[in-house]
């Protein structure tokens, strides 16, 4: 059976620009495809794997966001809402919080969990199928955004970096939390130890084995904190600071428009 | 225009006003008969199920100009009449 996480390559006539925008269309459709499958079970695993650790984060991850009463705020890459949902109180009913992702099945989760809550604030979230590199919102339209373990995942983190940038309004900052990518060879061995003994074989227990394998890979082609501070600078934002929290294992970059 | 439509509903009007085309970044305007948003400035349509609006941009599919409607009408209503 071929791996979803094969991104396959298949060869495309043509000029080598045309070639190379064909592999990161089937590259991007792969990875929809693995958040597809994973849906059902991304909020358990989630618990399961951080044994509840990602919860604080991602309240951090919120935090940073300067997201406050009456914000309007978007959420990219929300998946099944967990960040969305803890913006929807923070802004209150006269804010707006807006949840973005290109997997469907995973907004199907999200929109479910929404009617699941009986708080009025809860109807200030709303949800939208997109694709974080053609983002569609107007230039400076939101108070502050947040993406959770996406930016990661898109193909292009320079362009998404620069659509984040382009529909944040001036003076708001973006926070972007993600699995770190340490400069540390311990910390990267024990990562990666971690995942190739407890992620994956726990993730097989749900028959989800490769998808989490995907995992290593992922975070072997992200970049470092610094990185990802010069990249948000390249891209237009005034300031750019990595934090990293979970003993070092997660990141949380913090961008000023 | 039916008040408080069913798909302005669905989708809430909020989210209809701020939403623009994910390719030209210009206003999008809600089709009832289609349950889709439509970019005039493209001449693309995106579909709204189950009330998520859909604005990946490989979603998005051509839609009939004017033109091209009133010579498929012309069509048909010329082989209803033969018929």
């Amino acid at each position: 059976m071929t791996s979803l996480l094969q991104f396959s390559f298949s060869p495309v006539a043509g000029h080598p620009r045309r070639r190379r925008q064909q592999q990161r269309i089937v590259a991007s459709a792969d990875r929809q495809a693995l958040f597809s499958r994973i849906a059902p079970v991304y909020d358990n695993l989630n618990d399961v794997l951080s044994l509840g650790q990602h919860r604080i984060w991602k309240r951090m991850a919120v935090d940073w966001s300067g997201a406050k009463e009456g914000s309007n705020v978007l959420d990219l890459c929300c998946g099944s809402g967990d960040l969305a949902f803890l913006l929807s109180p923070k802004v209150g009913v006269d804010g707006q919080v807006t949840g973005l992702d290109f997997s469907r099945e995973q907004l199907v989760v999200a929109s479910s969990r929404q009617k699941m809550q009986s708080k009025a604030c809860y109807r200030n979230l709303k949800w939208v199928e997109g694709d974080a590199l053609d983002l569609p919102f107007s230039d400076c339209y939101f108070d502050a955004i947040t993406m959770g373990y996406g930016l990661r995942n898109v193909i292009d983190k320079y362009k998404a970096l620069k659509e984040v940038y382009r529909v944040l309004k001036p003076g708001s900052k973006a926070s972007i939390l993600d699995f770190n990518k340490s400069t540390d060879e311990l910390r990267t061995s024990i990562q990666g130890w971690m995942i190739d003994n407890i992620v994956v074989p726990v993730a097989a227990g749900y028959g989800l084995a490769e998808e989490y394998r995907y995992l290593k890979s992922s975070i072997q082609e992200f970049l470092t904190g610094e990185e990802l501070e010069h990249l948000a600078l390249k891209a237009g934002f005034s300031s750019a600071k990595h934090f990293e929290v979970g003993g070092g294992l997660m990141g949380n970059l913090v961008a000023t428009r | 225009m039916v008040r408080g439509s069913r798909v302005v509903e669905i989708i809430s009007k909020t989210l209809s006003e701020m939403l623009v085309c994910p390719l030209s970044e210009q206003p999008l305007r809600v089709c009832e008969k289609s349950n889709s948003l439509i970019s005039h400035a493209i001449g693309v349509s995106f579909p709204i199920v189950d009330g998520i609006p859909c604005l990946v941009p490989r979603d998005g599919e051509i839609v009939e100009t004017d033109s091209d409607r009133t010579a498929a009408d012309a069509k048909t209503d010329h082989k209803t009449a033969q018929e």
